[in-house]
């Protein structure tokens, strides 16, 4: 797994904890979102959460994400601005 | 009263205030004349203001709803599911058959309902200049939420329905799920009522209104809400809520519940004259109505639970009607205003003084307005229990008034069991 990788996989945990109650090891890229009773309501809230951290807006999903690497694809972009702004503040 | 008609009992109480969310314990605390009220900020620099006012702690209902379905909850909603079932099981209802669920009601009161939210999505658009909302804002706001996550919490199939009427939304819940269980559409109900409106707009918006206790420090605040009082300040913002399970009285019996008050009487009525100017003929419409309603005569009644929200206008409008319905009587009328230990919870309020007001007469206890301060002239003439509650030994009969912004009233009559 590629250092992006595991800052975004990072990233994931810390939102997602708001929005379900599975332990942080179980948020893995390959477990659904099912799995973790992320539903379709928390999964629109998580996305915003998401964007509220990024600071920007991640584009309209084209699919629904089912499972943690879809969210890791879809805020992967983002991450190097992240770092960047994390090591100027 | 006609002894055909089917009546109604509170078997169950849940609540969500500035005292904490243990009803024997905070009852206790107003007993003392323990005020709840604070300093608190509100908003976020340079948009925030620091007011006393009554802060609920501790509200997260994740431990119900799990952190999924929690996270999409306005904090009203929060406080309701808390309330819901601290209510449902005290109540002992757990074991309501599937056929009762379908036919039982959940009716709440709020004032402005998700208020949190709806100033996030202001703060969102104007203030960050995000280009768009939380998708879930809709659904967080609008005032029916509360009452659609308590009716999906216990799984209750009638009517759910959700009551704005300013500072009486919530008396006019609990009166309304009296009359559905006396017309038989069900025989159990949760009614009461939720508010969490104080974020910065809102506070905003009653600071303009220039009808907030001032307080400079934090013992000022704790003391600033005096009801009655010839120095009163104004009223105290304050949030939270409480739900009361109404049950059919044969029902109760049947399963031996605890049955905290017979809600004897309900009586409802409009002012018809200013929008914010109470009226005491208004308010003596409803208080007959109630009284009626509840076949007493007025000496049956034993402690009134005041609007009493510490406001000069407000305050002697409600003593003089009390003192023309009970004429020789008021003198010897024990009446307190619990808003100077709770605050006024707005939309709720006339929920959190219903269930104070069953719990003192279950307990044959009076609680307190909780200062000690000189009266108003004007506020004469009824029996103030000030400082500290009275251990009365019974309460046959008590009254809980609820006043509101836009002239409507309701008063609720409590009946020991």
């Amino acid at each position: 797994m590629s250092a992006p990788e595991m800052d975004s996989l990072s990233l994931i945990r810390q939102v997602i904890g708001k929005y379900c109650d599975a332990a942080p090891e179980a948020v893995v890229p390959e477990a659904t979102l099912a799995d973790l009773n992320v539903d379709s309501l928390s999964l629109a809230e998580m996305l915003f959460a998401l964007e509220d951290t990024l600071g920007t807006s991640i584009a309209e999903p084209t699919e629904r994400p089912q499972t943690v690497a879809d969210l890791q694809k879809l805020v992967e972009p983002f991450m190097g601005a992240l770092a960047a702004k994390a090591s100027s503040s | 009263m006609p002894d055909s008609r089917r009546r109604v009992v509170v078997t169950g109480l849940g609540l969500v205030a500035p005292q904490g969310r243990d009803v024997e314990l905070a009852f206790a605390d107003l007993m003392a004349g323990r005020s709840a009220i604070s300093l608190n900020a509100v908003g976020d620099a340079p948009h925030s203001a620091t007011i006393a006012s009554a802060v609920c702690k501790d509200v997260d209902a994740a431990p119900i709803l799990g952190r999924g379905r929690n996270a999409t909850l306005d904090r009203v909603s929060q406080m309701a599911v808390l309330a819901a079932s601290a209510a449902w099981v005290d109540a002992g209802i757990d074991n309501l058959p599937e056929e009762e669920r379908e036919r039982s009601s959940v009716l709440l009161g709020t004032g402005v309902g998700g208020a949190q939210t709806t100033e996030k999505g202001y703060r969102d658009l104007f203030l960050r200049n995000r280009s768009r909302l939380s998708p879930l804002t809709v659904v967080q706001c609008m005032n029916n939420a509360a009452a659609a996550h308590v009716a999906q919490l216990f799984g209750l199939g009638g009517a759910c329905y959700t009551y704005s009427v300013a500072c009486a939304s919530a008396a006019a819940a609990i009166a309304d799920g009296v009359r559905r269980i006396r017309a038989g559409d069900c025989d159990v109900t949760l009614a009461g009522g939720a508010e969490a409106a104080l974020p910065y707009g809102v506070v905003k918006a009653w600071l303009s209104m220039q009808v907030l206790a001032p307080a400079a420090d934090e013992a000022a605040a704790r003391d600033s809400c005096r009801p009655f009082a010839a120095d009163r300040g104004g009223l105290v913002l304050g949030e939270g809520s409480a739900i009361l399970v109404l049950e059919e009285r044969e029902r109760a019996l049947s399963r031996g519940a605890r049955i905290y008050a017979e809600l004897a009487g309900v009586g409802s009525s409009c002012d018809h004259g200013h929008i914010t100017a109470p009226l005491a003929s208004g308010q003596l419409r409803a208080l007959r109505a109630a009284l009626r309603d509840a076949g007493a005569n007025n000496d049956d009644v034993r402690y009134v639970n005041a609007h009493g929200t510490a406001t000069p206008e407000g305050d002697p409008v409600e003593i003089d009607a009390l003192r023309q319905h009970f004429g020789d009587l008021a003198p010897r009328l024990p009446v307190s205003a619990t808003k100077s230990m709770h605050g006024h919870l707005m939309g709720a309020s006339g929920a959190i003084e219903a269930l104070i007001t069953a719990m003192a007469v279950y307990k044959g206890m009076v609680p307190p307005t909780a200062h000690r301060s000189e009266l108003d002239p004007a506020c004469l003439g009824v029996d103030h229990v000030l400082g500290e509650g009275r251990d009365v030994g019974e309460l046959p009969l008590a009254l809980s008034n609820s006043f509101a912004f836009g002239g409507s009233n309701v008063v609720l009559a409590f009946r020991a069991p």
